[in-house]
């Protein structure tokens, strides 16, 4: 950046209203909308609400929702790995008759099959629900008409039936967990002949169809949402935001809509397909094959087949979960240590570029479940080329705060906590991305140490960042600090507590999924370190529940926020009024003058995009 | 946006109709050639006919998006949005027929291997003892 | 970077100044976008559907020959192969052209064109989709083609039809049986369990005329009958060129399942498209987008979803039935 502005043709602060009155444009906006249908009673306000606003919010609380119950389902299986021998009858109430008691003794033991039923919608609702809908939902409806200055979603009426399809995947899947049999318990990646079969096991007949629809629900949901994203940043951005003018944040999350937009219905023919073979005994997912001594009549299909068409879905969902976190995180951490991003283009093409690979490398989770060797060396090579964007994103992160004014607030924590936890888990990707290595260490705890870390904690670590970053924005009250600072040390210390030692097992091969180890003399000496592991995470979730009880508390009891524009951010959605209207501007669209980074620029600390170039200042957004 | 006008349009439409006429008639002509049906006996090696097939369909496909959808006269970059990720199936492609082809070469061997027979003798085993000397159990 | 931004901004330039925001960048409103982009990911479902079909056809040692299990057409056509769907494609490709007419009549305004030409675009759906049914109903009330059964195979070596006579002399013992109240004749090897699996027929067509003496090579393709008074698969009894008495096998299954799958999934969007149509035909007609901001976008965006469905069937008819 060669060029420094002169200091004294420097912008001097402006006001906001007078700035917007002089260079916005008028749509008309409230003339055609004042008091109409959209927010005028409790309905319309509060539940079937088409303000992108209220969406986001109804989608973080929703997402919230999930992940306490995903989270209190993997402190149940913790225990039972922790403390195998420990009695859990005091679970009883809560889970009926899926705790065995033994008469004599009085130990209650999890039932195996609900063990796995626990594993698998753990790993469906924190997935699906949790970090897609939860994460990008949330920050995608909140963030991007707001930032590219729109009014509102280009079809606000799409998007709240994306939220409610949302809903309903939920209801569907909240019903399958109190079924006679219990929810799937398959996995959540629902592998046939486990999830071909009703009569394979407990969960694959009621649990298995109730999983199928609601996730197909969900896939709506998705899709619904991701047109209106990608339409509305192409078409909704206001006067002068060109696309090298759009904050970070918008990039994630235009690449992440269309992820979902190509990757998601690949699932679905999957499922359909699925559907299928369960209903009509057809045999797309299943060859040969016995039941309890009893040959089915099934021929010619392969489980492998499911398993590409769902990893051609689920390797862009990784990054459809990680990406709207990279782009949350590049934000607050530029905000907070009050410095432009470094290198904003190779941040735009990083996550191009991963958007691009995640297409080609879906076969990296198949390395040992039977592909053909051949093709693995080209999944291999292109996988291990995602470390080369991945890499510079976080050189660029580090290079942001370095040498930066960073304010220690919970989310700028949160955006280092991320950047931490991606280096860890995606270390551990180049191990895994090698074939040659997978051998060994597939199906271990060393797997479920990596993509928990890289892409469970560190989206999680976004969200969070996120959600402290623009909690004023959404509740116009603030997070209490010191609370959330103890969210951030106990979640950092404790998530490292946990899969820090996984990695340990994975490489002495304890594989993932097992209910128990008694018969493995070779696992024994590993108890210690499971309840270690197990300890931690009990202590992790209660720190958790600091952060929910910070969340509602402020909503009513927080920090007021007094002013527009409470960090001294760039973008546009700190020009609005504290209280946002529907519609977002009372008057005016802001027009956008400069990129989003302007931060200790010609002597001032943050030159918002709506204050125009100064005579002679070269902008980065051009 | 080059808009043409009404009766140009309309041409194009009979047009369309035509190329497309033409050629689906022109490949199920070739099927049908191609299969033995015209010439009795004549079958077109799999080579050649697989291609023309393909090279139709694709042209075919073409014209629909481009001229009945008005590609043609959409921005390019509507365009290249619609059409490029399109291209993350070739990738796709390849790998899943290569994975189908593979499944078939192995359910084959294990056919073939089925019908191995076994050494009835078991073979003598052999080993080296702890002091460097070897040993045959026969 | 300080050139590299000044590269960029004279590609920004020559673009135009459509990216500069508060535009519409491909000069298209929202709602066509989205539904050109509904129409990508719909393209990646059917792609996933025909990747999955491609997989499967290529691990199957045979699979059968379109032109001979298309070969039928209403009122008593036989042996016309591939007639009939060559009708139905040119119905789709016909009622893709009244569509773009359509489309054309509602950007003239010309409300009662646009009608006209919808409706001649839903009688062309509505014929498609009888086609379809009479061809389903066909391969699966006929043929005896199922989700789970394929009747359709090829010889993997030559060889002729065996007659009764000689399957007797060949020591295999005849056996009169009834079922559902009908009588079925069929042959067992000596001292072979009377299973359905070991059942040998006397090869004959739809019409219960005997192939018996027919002689055919490898690679040829042929149909297992399937008996409508007996509820049997008749599977005919062959001499091999190796010398043995061998028993015609079914096809691969995937065949029916995907035929069906592919084709009712292709059918419902059919189905569904007829119904937009009719509803937008209604909305035409009493003049709603007349009012509208945008006019008769509506017709043109239902105009896309319909050129998609048609740009579908050229795959599905590629892949089912010219491969």
């Amino acid at each position: 950046m060669a060029t420094a502005a002169n200091k004294s043709t420097a912008p001097a602060p402006h006001d906001v209203d007078l700035l917007i009155e002089e260079y916005g444009y008028d749509d008309h906006f409230h003339e055609h909308h004042e008091g109409d249908k959209y927010q005028s009673n409790f309905f319309t306000t509060y539940i079937f609400s088409q303000d992108h606003k209220m969406i986001a919010r109804q989608f973080l609380i929703t997402g919230m929702f999930w992940a306490v119950i995903g989270g209190l389902m993997s402190l149940v299986f913790r225990l039972q790995l922790g403390f195998p021998e420990e009695s859990l009858a005091w679970l009883r109430p809560l889970l009926g008759k899926w705790i065995t008691i033994n008469a004599e003794t009085g130990v209650g033991t999890l039932a195996p099959e609900f063990y796995y039923a626990l594993v698998t919608m753990h790993g469906t609702i924190i997935v699906f629900f949790v970090l897609t809908a939860g994460l990008s939902g949330t920050f995608s409806n909140l963030l991007i008409p707001l930032m590219v200055g729109a009014r509102d979603m280009a079809s606000p009426f799409l998007n709240m039936l994306s939220y409610w399809f949302f809903f309903l995947a939920g209801v569907v899947m909240f019903f399958s967990l109190f079924l006679n049999t219990g929810p799937f318990a398959g996995g959540w990646t629902a592998y046939p002949p486990l999830s071909a079969l009703p009569q394979a096991s407990s969960g694959s007949a009621g649990g298995m169809t109730l999983w199928l629809i609601s996730l197909t629900f969900f896939v709506v949901s998705v899709l619904l949402g991701g047109i209106n994203y990608i339409t509305t940043i192409l078409n909704l951005r206001t006067k002068g935001m060109n696309m090298w003018r759009l904050p970070l944040p918008i990039w994630a999350f235009f690449v992440t809509a269309v992820l979902g937009l190509l990757s998601f219905p690949v699932l679905v023919s999957g499922f359909f397909l699925l559907i299928f073979d369960r209903t009509l005994g057809t045999s797309f997912f299943l060859n040969e094959i016995f039941i309890g001594g009893q040959a089915l009549d099934y021929v010619g299909g392969s489980p492998i087949l499911y398993q590409h068409l769902f990893w051609f879905l689920g390797h862009p969902e990784v990054y459809i979960i990680i990406l709207p976190a990279m782009g949350i995180v590049s934000e607050v951490l530029s905000v907070h240590s009050r410095k432009p991003i470094f290198g904003y283009k190779a941040m735009v093409y990083s996550i191009l570029a991963i958007g691009f690979l995640s297409f080609i490398v879906w076969a990296h989770h198949m390395f040992m479940s039977g592909v053909n060797p051949f093709i693995s060396n080209f999944f291999v090579v292109f996988t291990l080329i995602i470390a080369v964007p991945s890499a510079v994103k976080v050189f660029n992160w580090i290079t942001t705060i370095y040498g930066g004014n960073i304010r220690y607030t919970s989310a700028a924590l949160f955006g280092v906590g991320f950047v931490s936890m991606f280096i860890s888990g995606g270390l551990t990707g180049i191990f895994l991305g090698n074939s040659a290595i997978d051998i060994q260490m597939h199906d271990t705890y060393f797997v479920v140490a990596h993509f928990h870390i890289v892409m469970g904690v560190a989206a999680f670590f976004g969200m969070f960042a996120g959600v402290y970053h623009w909690f004023p924005k959404m509740f116009g009250r603030f997070m209490n600090e010191t609370l959330g600072k103890i969210h951030f040390w106990g979640t950092l210390i404790g998530a490292y507590a946990i899969f820090w030692p996984m990695h340990y097992l994975g490489m002495a091969g304890v594989p993932r999924r097992y209910y128990r180890f008694d018969n493995f003399d070779t696992f024994s000496h590993f108890s210690a370190m499971n309840q270690f592991i197990t300890i931690a995470a009990v202590l992790v979730f209660a720190v958790q529940v600091v952060f929910i009880v910070n969340f509602f508390r402020s909503i009513w009891f927080g920090r007021k926020m007094t002013t527009r524009n409470p960090y001294g951010a760039n973008t546009l959605e700190w020009t609005t009024p504290v209280d946002v209207p529907h519609g977002n501007w009372p008057g005016k669209i802001p027009t956008v003058q400069r990129w989003a980074y302007d931060y200790a620029k010609a002597g001032e600390e943050n030159i918002s995009q709506i204050i125009p170039l100064a005579e002679g200042e070269h902008d980065q957004g051009h | 946006m080059a808009q043409l006008d009404y009766a140009e349009a309309k041409k194009v439409v009979l047009k369309g109709l035509l190329i497309l006429g033409v050629v689906t008639m022109g490949e199920v002509f070739v099927a049908l050639f191609g299969n033995g049906h015209i010439i009795h006996g004549f079958y077109l090696h799999k080579i050649v006919f697989y291609p023309v097939m393909i090279v139709l369909s694709l042209y075919k496909a073409y014209f629909i998006v481009y001229e009945f959808m008005h590609m043609r006269y959409e921005v390019k970059g509507l365009a290249m949005s619609v059409l490029l990720p399109t291209l993350l199936l070739v990738w796709a492609i390849i790998a899943f027929f290569q994975e189908g082809n593979s499944w078939h070469n192995r359910r084959e061997l294990i056919k073939q291997k089925d019908q191995e027979s076994v050494h009835s003798q078991p073979a003598p085993e052999t080993g080296m003892l702890d002091d460097g000397r070897t040993y045959q159990i026969q | 970077m300080a050139t590299d931004t000044a590269l960029e901004h004279n590609a920004d330039v020559q673009d135009g100044n459509l990216w500069e925001g508060g535009k519409a960048p491909f000069k298209a409103s929202y709602g066509k976008l989205m539904m050109w982009y509904f129409l990508l990911s719909d393209a990646f479902t059917f792609a996933g559907f025909l990747i999955s079909y491609g997989a499967l056809r290529f691990s199957m040692p045979t699979w059968p020959v379109p032109d001979f299990v298309f070969k039928t057409a209403p009122f008593g056509v036989e042996n016309a192969p591939l007639i009939f769907v060559t009708f139905m494609t040119f119905v789709l490709i016909v009622s893709s052209v009244t569509m773009v007419r359509a489309v054309q009549e509602g950007h003239r305004e010309n409300k009662g064109g646009a009608v006209f030409w919808l409706l001649m675009t839903i009688i062309g759906g509505a014929t498609f989709l009888s086609s379809q049914a009479w061809e389903w109903n066909n391969l699966i009330g006929k043929e005896g083609m199922s989700v789970t059964t394929n009747p359709f195979s090829n010889f993997d070596e030559g060889g002729k039809y065996l007659s009764a006579e000689e399957l007797e002399k060949a020591g295999f013992q005849k056996v009169e049986t009834e079922s559902h109240g009908a009588a079925a004749t069929y042959f067992l090897h000596p001292h072979a369990a009377d299973v359905p699996d070991n059942r040998f027929f006397v090869k004959a067509d739809h019409h219960g005329h005997s192939l018996a003496g027919k002689e055919f090579s490898a690679g040829n393709h042929y149909l297992i009958t399937y008996n409508h008074s007996t509820h049997l698969y008749e599977h005919g009894a062959y001499l091999a060129e190796s010398g043995q008495i061998k028993k015609e096998e079914f096809g691969p299954r995937a065949f029916g399942a995907l035929f069906f799958f592919i084709t009712g999934f292709h059918g419902f969007h059919v189905f569904s498209g007829v119904l937009f149509l009719t509803i937008i035909a209604v909305n035409v007609a009493s003049g709603l987008y007349v009012k509208r901001r945008n006019g008769y976008e509506m017709v043109e965006k239902m105009g896309l979803y319909w050129h998609f469905v048609d740009l579908v069937w050229v795959f599905v008819f590629l892949v089912f039935y010219l491969l």
